[in-house]
């Protein structure tokens, strides 16, 4: 549904966006993952045919952005990073405009559905200046959706409104990907890991993995982590028995304890070492890592 | 083409009457012309004959401070407020996006241009006025309307600032208005005839302003309109690069 293919944006010698190339295939939730500044908008914006890219290929629905922008244009629903309203206009108003433009055919009907879907209905006849920002955020969402596009992009749709609010919004992503193939960007890990299918983790413009959130963890995270807490020992002479384990890659300082990683499964190993000492094993747990580690961990190798 | 021009003539049409600033402008408008209409009535019992262009007249002043008034809005906000990315994004061209909120505009001056035919009406009322003379004006100080119209909006989209953007077409329209007036007291004459050739009030005053239709100065407004959506339309292209 969404190919790109080496896309790249430069900003005059600023390199944005740097050869990415991923694939979004039909119904599925993709989440772009970066940081501030790495490209992710960029990205977004050239798939919904607002900017042209300096080179490689991005295609939605077979149709490329730029030779066939028209047709690009009508099967995507885009909501910008700053929810961008007429603050004149009621909410009614605001939808129907973008309804008529985008060429559907009836147009009351299909605003009627889409403000149901989006729990806007009693707010028909509100000006959009009294809004509050969530309910701007719905109607963002709601612009996006009016003409029921193939494909569904949303910047960073839940940055700045309230917890219960993001609840929402992250369940409204999920329950999108039934019917729409969803591009979503966010800096926050925890949501593309519960949002998306899979995730895109981009970096300075460049695509640093991509995966499933189970494969990403599963391929980036080196080894076993363990969790170790010794009683009856002090913490240098713990760290210097867990070190002399073979298999144990590192040991690190953790609360009362120690995080360790090895390339296998060294429980059996570092038990008995522990117990050879007549000390106690008060604690020997598996950590998983989080997608959040393995970002920190990527993105700062990267820099 | 056609339906996003529709679409976005009818959202700017509606802003129009949505919005106070657009009555206030009518209202300002309608106001002077009145007291225009008023004094001269009044000189015409003693002194002579009713102008029948006097409102289009006044108007060709007027516009080099309404029409910025009228369209600083259209794309300045649109660009500030971020929706230009979406309209941008949505399946028109960006030409229809231009010319759906330049015929909108002129669109609101042409009935605001309609309610001044009241005058004409009283006038009519009580004394017997050139009517074809009063056609022939009101006809040019509404092409005349329209390109000072589309050159204040190529100021809105200059900029993301609606008052920046009034203060430079106003500067513009200005500029073309008094163009004329220097046209007529420069010694050389060729290089007056050729100012006075590129003046908007140039191409009004020696012929709609005395009853005459020419098409040489029909087709200069309309030449003006043209040249100056086309450069709004590729400045709004632009947005895409930046
Ligand atoms: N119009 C522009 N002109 C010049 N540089 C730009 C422009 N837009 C973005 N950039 C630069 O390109 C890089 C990528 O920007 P982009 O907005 O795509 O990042 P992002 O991932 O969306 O970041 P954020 O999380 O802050 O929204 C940044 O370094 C930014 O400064
Ligand atoms: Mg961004």
């Amino acid at each position: 549904m969404i190919e790109v293919h080496d896309l790249t944006k430069r900003y005059g010698s600023h390199l944005a966006v740097d050869a990415i190339s991923f694939e979004a295939h039909p119904g599925e939730v993709v989440g772009l993952l970066g940081p501030n500044g790495a490209g992710k908008t960029t990205t977004m914006r050239i798939l919904t045919g607002f900017m042209p890219p300096t080179g490689g290929t991005a295609r939605i629905a077979g149709y490329d952005v730029m030779a066939d922008s028209l047709e690009v244009r009508r099967r995507v629903g885009y909501l910008p990073e700053r929810v961008p309203v007429y603050p004149d206009m009621t909410v009614s108003g605001y939808i129907t405009f973008w309804a008529k433009l985008r060429g559907v055919t009836r147009p009351r009907a299909q605003v009627d559905t889409v403000l149901e879907r989006v729990n806007l209905t009693d707010r028909r006849n509100t000006l959009i200046r009294n809004l509050s920002k969530g309910l701007r955020q719905r109607l963002g969402l709601a612009q996006a959706l009016v003409h029921n596009p193939e494909v569904v992009i949303l910047d960073e749709p839940t940055i700045g409104i309230d917890p219960q609010q993001v609840i929402e919004v992250r369940e409204s992503v999920r329950e999108l990907g039934k019917n729409h193939t969803v591009l979503f960007s966010t800096h926050i890990l925890s949501e593309a890991e519960q949002v998306c299918d899979r995730v895109v983790i981009i970096n300075k413009g460049r695509i640093i993995a991509q995966g499933t959130p189970q494969t990403l963890r599963a391929q980036l995270q080196p080894g076993v982590a363990l969790y170790v807490e010794i009683g009856g020992l002090g913490k240098e002479a713990a760290a210097r028995l867990l070190r002399e384990i073979p298999g144990i890659e590192s040991v690190e300082r953790q609360g009362d304890g120690f995080a360790v990683r090895a390339g296998g499964d060294v429980r059996p190993a570092l038990s008995d070492a522990v117990l050879h000492t007549g000390c106690r094993l008060l604690e020997l747990r598996p950590v998983a890592m989080t997608l959040e580690d393995i970002f920190l961990d990527l993105v700062g190798r990267e820099n | 083409m056609l339906r996003g021009v529709g679409t976005v003539f009818e959202r700017e049409v509606g802003q129009y009457f949505a919005s106070p600033a657009a009555y206030l402008i009518a209202f300002a408008l309608l106001l002077l012309t009145g007291l225009m209409f008023n004094s001269d009535l009044t000189f015409s019992v003693t002194q002579k004959a009713a102008d029948p262009a006097l409102i289009p007249s006044f108007l060709s002043f007027a516009m080099v401070f309404f029409a910025p008034l009228l369209t600083m809005r259209m794309l300045a906000e649109e660009s500030r407020e971020g929706t230009l990315e979406l309209l941008l994004t949505a399946p028109v061209s960006d030409t229809a996006v231009v010319l759906g909120k330049f015929l909108s505009a002129w669109f609101y001056y042409s009935l605001l241009l309609l309610i001044t035919l009241i005058y004409q009406v009283i006038l009519a009322a009580i004394t017997q006025p050139d009517l074809g003379h009063a056609i022939c004006a009101y006809i040019g100080i509404w092409l005349y309307g329209g390109a000072t119209l589309a050159v204040g909006l190529l100021f809105s989209s200059l900029t993301e600032n609606q008052i920046v953007a009034a203060f430079l077409s106003m500067s513009a329209l200005l500029l073309l208005w008094l163009s004329d007036l220097a046209g007529e007291i420069i010694a050389n004459l060729d290089l007056a005839r050729l100012i006075r050739q590129l003046s908007l009030q140039g191409h009004y005053t020696t012929s709609f302003a005395v009853g005459i239709v020419r098409a040489e100065d029909v087709a200069f407004y309309a030449g003006i309109m043209a040249v100056m959506l086309f450069i709004t339309v590729r400045i709004v292209e632009s947005h895409r690069w930046r």
